[in-house]
């Protein structure tokens, strides 16, 4: 228990202090209670500001952590969705279809991110390539989508539907229980936070400590013994299979996807969330994820067409101005002291 | 005549292929081989030059001045953003990659506020003519001229001008370079605003291809990227001219058979096991094969 709790209060992400942990709790709390404060239509609202956290917590330990930047994570967001949608569409009156296809969801993702990994970490290639890749892998998904309208493209029953989208999908269901409304909230909340809680003692544990050394200086750490190759793959498949979770409550949330969703705009976001939280501290991304996916909702409902360069603009001043990120940088400001630059 | 016909026709289609590669991408290989920044906004500023081409040309300019005044308008726009945000981010490749991506989102999206999701189109220049049972565009085969003319005038630059010369010295040792009075600072702004301009300057060529629309660039950006990771950031131009002809290999037979969204498939599958095979991309092969040694 005692090596549990130093797993999660190590000094990897931040919010340390009893003090935290306390408002931490009363936050879940907060939203634990939702149904005393909100409508129904709220809570599915804020459910999807909490589906993209699993997806932006992934980059983040990506980027932040082990120093590969990868601008193709909703490619693996739109695999699971499709994938979901399939499996789930096939198995549709049977009571267990959905956590089938949530797993084989997240099985594609695992093995589309593992061969398409293993190619570039396996090369060995420089920095610059990783995110290059990508980011063609995901306009070539995009793409295929996009052309998959008509009959002939369907998998059993369900059609893959081109621009139009994949519709109908099952929401998720465990038993007779389907998880819609404030079902659908907690089951979101409860999988946002308990994505949170493994890549917060994932990094910190000693595997956790093997991606800060690679990000620090690859050669070094590839001196000392270390496959940097093998652990840049494993946290690679490990934030391609976060990105399918979040995909997985997409269409569990929306019953509904696209290929827009898996588009360049859209590949954009993510790198925004994670630049804007701070791409070193786990909590920072979880926190701009959720503001940053509400303001984009509010924008969106009001039909609002400045938003990608909001996003755009806010892309380049942090970048510009706070490197590292505005909620590190203010946490920073707040302790007094600087972590050491890197 | 039948026979001849053929190969004439394969030999175009490879051609075609190559030039469009290496056209969309020369301007961003420029970029990365003198700074080591890949410019995410390569197919905005396509984009722009696309605009300005069409805006031009239905203004009554004739085709290639508009082409050649998107070149300027481009670099003028790329000079502007490297003064403003580009500078502040030499060393640092992964945020240069993400800062670009931000100016990306920001022009696509302010042209179509400002212009509409649609622009007139502008038809294909010259003619066609038919050699056998197959017919060739004659704007194709000029493209496949001006893209060995860009070649060569990239090559003139940087081995017989001083800006070249200057610029080549940057790349090697930028902290020497400035000790022996080179404007460092100047000849990153200038390479930057000539891969600007490139990047303006065949969007405009492509302009008559494809239809004109904010996020026209996008279509270019794949193939750009996957030409300049084949290539390389080792020898600019050997790596430019070597990938976007070894990835019209592969293009153009599967392109050919299968359509060209296959094609374009081929070409990222091809660029996986090329870097697996060549990690620092085919450029940095050749120099190895023609320096004569083994090993780096």
């Amino acid at each position: 228990m005692s090596r549990l709790i130093a797993l999660i209060n190590g000094d990897e992400d931040l919010g340390r202090s009893v003090w935290f942990w306390l408002a931490a709790a009363l936050v879940v709390l907060g939203f634990a209670l939702l149904p005393l404060w909100e409508s129904e239509f709220g809570a599915y609202n804020i459910s999807f500001y909490l589906l993209n956290i699993p997806l932006a917590l992934g980059l983040c330990m990506l980027w932040g952590y082990c120093g590969v930047l990868s601008f193709g994570q909703v490619a693996y967001f739109g695999v699971a969705a499709y994938v979901y949608g399939i499996i789930a569409g096939n198995m549709i009156g049977n009571n267990w279809g959905p956590i089938v296809a949530s797993l084989g969801g997240l099985l594609a993702c695992a093995v589309v991110g593992t061969v398409f990994g293993y190619f570039v970490f396996y090369a060995r290639v420089q920095a610059w390539i990783v995110p290059i890749l990508t980011l063609v892998f995901t306009l070539l998904l995009e793409t295929f989508l996009g052309q998959t309208a008509g009959y002939q493209w369907r998998v059993g029953i369900v059609q893959l539907g081109g621009y139009n989208g994949m519709t109908a999908i099952p929401p998720f269901q465990i038993g007779s229980h389907m998880f819609m409304g404030y079902s659908f909230f907690y089951y979101a909340l409860i999988v946002v936070l308990a994505c949170y809680l493994g890549c917060r003692m994932l990094v910190n544990s000693q595997r956790g400590k093997t991606m800060l050394a690679i990000r620090e200086d690859d050669l070094r750490a590839e001196l000392l013994g270390y496959d940097i190759r093998r652990h840049q793959l494993v946290v690679f498949v490990l934030a391609a299979m976060l990105a399918g979770v979040s995909g997985l409550l997409y269409v569990q949330w929306g019953n509904y996807i696209t290929p827009t969703q898996v588009g360049l705009l859209q590949a954009a976001l993510p790198v925004v969330w994670v630049a804007v939280g701070g791409r070193e501290r786990l909590l920072a991304v979880l926190i701009s994820t959720f503001a940053l996916n509400w303001f984009n909702y509010k924008l969106a409902t009001q039909g609002n067409q400045y938003a990608p360069v909001y996003m755009g603009a806010l892309l380049v001043i942090v970048m510009l101005f706070f490197p590292r990120g505005i909620i590190v940088t203010v946490a920073e400001f707040f302790r007094g002291r600087r972590w050491k630059a890197t | 005549m039948d026979t001849l016909g053929l190969i004439a026709s394969i030999l175009y289609q490879f051609g075609t292929n190559a030039a469009f590669l290496l056209i969309s991408a020369i301007g961003l290989i420029v970029i990365l081989g003198m700074m080591r920044i890949i410019n995410l906004a390569h197919g905005e500023l396509m984009m722009m030059g696309a605009y300005t081409a069409t805006i031009a040309f239905h203004r009554g300019i004739p085709f290639p001045i508009a082409a050649i005044l998107s070149f300027f308008v481009v670099a003028v726009a790329g000079a502007i953003i490297e003064r403003l945000v580009v500078r502040r981010f030499y060393g640092r490749e992964l945020g240069a990659l993400v800062v670009t991506w931000g100016i990306s989102l920001i022009l696509g999206q302010t042209t179509l506020v400002i212009f509409g999701p649609f622009m007139q189109a502008i038809a294909i220049p010259a003619g066609s003519f038919a050699l056998g049972q197959f017919s060739f565009s004659v704007y194709g085969i000029a493209l496949i001229v001006i893209a060995v003319l860009l070649l060569v005038a990239l090559w003139w630059i940087y081995t017989r001008t001083t800006f070249g010369l200057q610029a080549r010295a940057t790349m090697q040792n930028p902290a020497m370079a400035r000790a022996l009075g080179v404007n460092t600072d100047r000849i990153y702004m200038l390479t930057f605003a000539l891969g600007a301009g490139l990047a303006g300057f065949s969007g405009a060529l492509m302009a008559p291809t494809v239809s004109i629309a904010p996020f026209m660039g996008q279509q270019f950006v794949a193939p750009a990227f996957i030409t300049v990771v084949v290539g390389g950031a080792a020898n600019v131009l050997t790596g430019a001219a070597g990938s976007s002809l070894l990835l019209s290999l592969v293009k153009t037979p599967i392109g050919f058979l299968f359509g060209a969204f296959l094609g374009t498939v081929a070409l990222l599958l091809a660029a996986l096991i090329i870097i697996r095979l060549m990690p620092n991309g085919i450029s940095a092969y050749l120099q190895r094969f023609a320096d004569g040694r083994v090993g780096r």
